[in-house]
């Protein structure tokens, strides 16, 4: 790679202060089809680690990033796929406005090779703005191994355009490219690419209109590239029409266009289209040849399974499950043992300093039980958020996640949905915040709006440590079943909610549903590692910085007024026994359930931190054991790292059946449980779950979807229906269980 | 007869897209154009929606959208 990332410089770099000077940034857009490997490209052009998934839709926002080649500053832009650049979805609209807007020097057109016919219409597309154009020929390995021959020369003498046979993964054909791009770029103004020629029709009417209205509007011309907005007008696109406020029936339009209604009839956008295809298959005739006989491909193999009338859908249940059970299996050793690290030796030592250091016994409590309690036990549940991200990223990589929305549009479309929509929603799983953003890619406003509303029902990555800490404590023998179980509660509860709205809040058609079904492909451990670790960080910084605040905050309410001895005294105690009677009828009705409750609106995790500091968990474990030394404490800490080690891999073992998981001994961990065992009982304690699970969306998620849609409309409807719900639901559960004879 | 009715197995040539506004404008960027082969693959476990092959890739509709396409039985 002679590309060089700016922290990289050879000794033939300008300084880089000096070429700011000197030199603009040559702004590269990187655009095509859907799923074709821009981001990919991007990552490895500039070293960054943009979201890459296979499946159309991934990148909803324009993204960039910059690297250092040859002492010039390229930036690069990645945009949201687009089959056209006659945009309907929030995501085309950004690439089309970007692309057209005079700011980007050169496009790199990003091209499946596997799939030229359609691609190349989108880049006779680009060819029509006049900036220059460099194709990448990307998926190339994928190309060869089915013995395609492409002739890339052909195909750039027929674009007038650079063709670049690409490896995004490998990296491999990414030196040319940017050659060719930054040459490109440097390429004298007003040089103008030749552009293809779309015969004499049309380019005629091309030429009649845009002097048509360069006289007649200058100003307008001077605003967009000519050919496009030339062609545009012909085909009478709505938006572009509405935007430079011509009317269809336009004098200037219709005299440039007539001869070509006479002769082709009036539909004009077909007419385009069809020519644009046809030059297409014309080049993919001339350029590619393909083996006589398709074998049978893998990706078909896979499909006849996991596609199939009969087990398509089995299988898809059963895969949700097994992914649900392996995340609480793998993690949950590595959970009771940051749990025990941090609740034992941690607080032990940290309190051993500060009194050592004759700190007040007040800032010992706010570090030891604040701080260190509060941040430390939503950290133990990281594992469990690492291993579900994990699993997320490797359905998004596989290409299995476009399958699970062609299986689910039939049950999506029964709430007024698109299967697409079940993205977002499985997102939703990982962390509603990023999911309320994903429903961009879909294509317009009320599906956004009903998608963003049953979304929180998808239980996310912070609801998961109520689960496991309720289901450690009560459900020992079932944690898996129990735990899948509220999941399952969650989308069955999304489909009865959206029928309801469907039929009250969001009358109206319900969405097209076109979509690509990508082939199969084996995300690469390195891929894993990284999307993985860039989805959890985020669960991290928000536990390192947002969930500490919130801890501080919480401790002080927790212990204030200043000077009270019972916690039920403080305010939040105060709050949380005004609460009791709300929450009696559910089974939970305590005021240390109440207020954990009433925290958990900033962030449900923290339902989980703030208990511990409630129920003062630490305070009774130190009396009880006296003060090891660091040392051994390290020692003892360590040694239960690879014991976890050890139980996490037997665990997988026990998932796929070789041993029964309720057979492991599980060590009665430290913190929280023994204490929630006197106050719960097994149906109280999954009326609570229920109830975490649904009541309203934590802050971020409010303000996501206010960002989203610009009005706090949405938001203010999901607090007051997901209240609702959860009352509801809870309620049901608990007195329906006591009916029925549970406890 | 249309590109619904098709059955797995079954190649058609798209005749006409009876589609109107961003419909056909979808599909025609899709490659649903006339003229183009389709070839039906198979239906969701579910009946609907169905995957075809277009200009040798695949892709998935809605069999209400696909009914809106006339196509002719070429194999
Ligand atoms: N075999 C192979 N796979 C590739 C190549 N480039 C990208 N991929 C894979 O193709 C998939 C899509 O890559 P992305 O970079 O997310 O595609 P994109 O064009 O940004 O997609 P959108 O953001 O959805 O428009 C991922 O699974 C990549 O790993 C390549 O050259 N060869
Ligand atoms: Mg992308």
């Amino acid at each position: 790679m002679k590309a060089k990332t700016s922290s990289s410089l050879s000794p033939w770099d300008i300084p880089e202060s000096f070429q700011s000077l000197a030199l603009k940034p040559v702004v590269v857009a990187v655009a095509g089809n859907p799923n074709v490997g821009k981001s990919t490209l991007i990552n490895a052009l500039a070293g960054v680690r943009l979201q890459v998934g296979n499946w159309p839709g991934v990148t909803v926002e324009k993204k960039t990033a910059s690297c250092q080649y040859r002492g010039s500053r390229v930036v690069f832009v990645d945009l949201p796929g687009v089959y056209s650049l006659s945009p309907y979805s929030q995501e085309e609209i950004i690439a089309r406005d970007f692309l057209i807007s005079g700011e980007p020097d050169v496009i790199i057109n990003v091209v499946d090779a596997t799939n030229l016919e359609r691609n190349i219409y989108f880049t006779l597309q680009l060819l029509e703005i006049g900036i220059p154009v460099i194709v990448a020929l990307n998926m190339f390995d994928e190309a060869r191994e089915k013995q395609f021959r492409i002739d890339t020369e052909a195909m750039a003498t027929m674009l007038g355009a650079d063709v670049i046979p690409t490896v995004a993964t490998q990296r491999e054909g990414l030196d040319t490219l940017l050659e060719k791009t930054l040459a490109a770029a440097a390429a004298p103004v007003g040089v103008k690419p030749a552009g293809v020629n779309y015969g004499s029709d049309i380019e005629e009417a091309v030429h009649r209109l845009s002097t048509d209205l360069l006289e007649r509007e200058p100003g307008i011309m001077g605003k967009y590239p000519r050919r496009w907005l030339a062609i545009k007008v012909i085909e009478g696109d709505a938006g572009v029409l509405k935007a430079i406020g011509m009317a269809p029936e336009d004098p200037v339009r219709l005299s440039a266009t007539r001869h070509l209604r006479e002769a082709h009839g009036e539909d004009m956008e077909s007419l385009v289209a069809d020519l644009r295809y046809g030059l297409s298959s014309g080049l993919v005739r001339e350029a590619l040849s393909k083996p006589v006989r398709n074998k049978i491909e893998l990706t078909e193999r896979i499909d006849a399974v996991v596609l199939n009338r009969y087990f398509g859908l089995p299988f898809f249940f059963i895969a949700m499950w097994f992914i649900f059970k392996l995340t609480f299996d793998i993690s949950a050793p590595f959970t009771d043992w940051i749990d025990g690290a941090v609740s034992g030796p941690l607080t032990r030592q940290a309190a051993f300093l500060l009194t050592g250091a004759g700190a007040p016994a007040w800032t010992v409590s706010l570090a030891a039980e604040g701080v260190i309690g509060g941040v430390g036990f939503v950290l133990a549940f990281t594992p469990a958020i690492f291993a579900m991200m994990f699993f997320i990223t490797f359905l998004e990589g596989s290409g299995y996640m476009a399958r699970a929305a062609f299986i689910m549009d039939r049950a999506m479309h029964a709430i007024g949905l698109h299967g697409r929509s079940f993205i977002p929603m499985l997102m939703g799983f990982g962390c509603n915040v990023p999911a309320i953003y994903a429903t961009r890619t879909l294509e317009n406003e009320r599906d956004k709006a009903l998608t963003a509303l049953l979304i929180p029902l998808m239980s996310c990555g912070a609801r998961l440590p109520v689960y496991v800490l309720f289901t450690a404590a009560f459900f020992t023998a079932s944690a898996g079943t129990v735990l899948w179980s509220l999941y399952v509660l969650g989308i069955f509860l999304a489909v009865l909610v959206g029928m309801i709205f469907k039929k009250t809040l969001f009358r109206g058609a319900s969405p097209l549903f076109i979509m690509e079904l990508p082939p199969y492909r084996l995300p690469t451990l390195r891929s894993l590692t990284i999307h993985t670790w860039e989805k959890g960080k985020h669960f991290l910084i928000k536990a390192g910085t947002y969930i500490f605040a919130v801890t501080i905050i919480f401790w002080f309410l927790l212990n204030m007024p200043w000077g009270v001895v019972e916690k039920r005294d403080s305010y939040l105690g105060q709050a949380g026994q005004a609460m009791t009677t709300v929450f009696a009828p559910l089974g939970f009705g305590t005021w240390e359930a109440a207020a954990s409750l009433i925290s958990g609106v900033i962030a449900k995790e923290i339902v989980v931190g703030s208990m511990a500091q409630i129920y003062g968990v630490k305070d009774e474990k130190n009396k009880e054991e006296g003060n090891p030394s660091l040392v051994s404490d390290l020692k003892e800490t360590g040694g239960y790292f690879f014991v976890a080690c050890r139980q996490a891999v037997g665990n997988v073992f026990a998932t796929i059946g070789v041993a029964s998981l309720a057979a492991e001994e599980k060590e009665e961990s430290a913190g929280l449980k023994p204490v929630l065992a006197k106050t719960f009982t097994p149906l109280s304690a999954y009326a609570f779950m229920a109830f975490v699970l649904l009541y309203m969306p934590c802050f971020v998620v409010l303000i996501a979807m206010r960002q989203e849609f610009g009005t706090w409309k949405w938001a203010g409807i999901a607090v007051l229906y997901q209240t609702g719900l959860a009352w509801g639901t809870a309620f049901v559960i608990y007195q329906g269980g006591r009916l029925i004879g549970l406890t | 007869m249309n590109l619904a009715d098709l059955n797995p197995g079954q190649t058609g040539r798209v005749l006409k897209v009876s589609a109107v506004g961003p419909l056909k404008r979808r599909l025609m960027d899709m490659g649903i154009v006339p003229g183009a082969p389709a070839g039906m693959l198979k239906a969701a476990p579910l009946g609907d929606p169905i995957e075809i092959t277009i200009k040798n890739y695949r892709l998935s509709l809605r069999r209400g959208e696909a009914e809106k396409i006339e196509v002719e039985i070429v194999s």
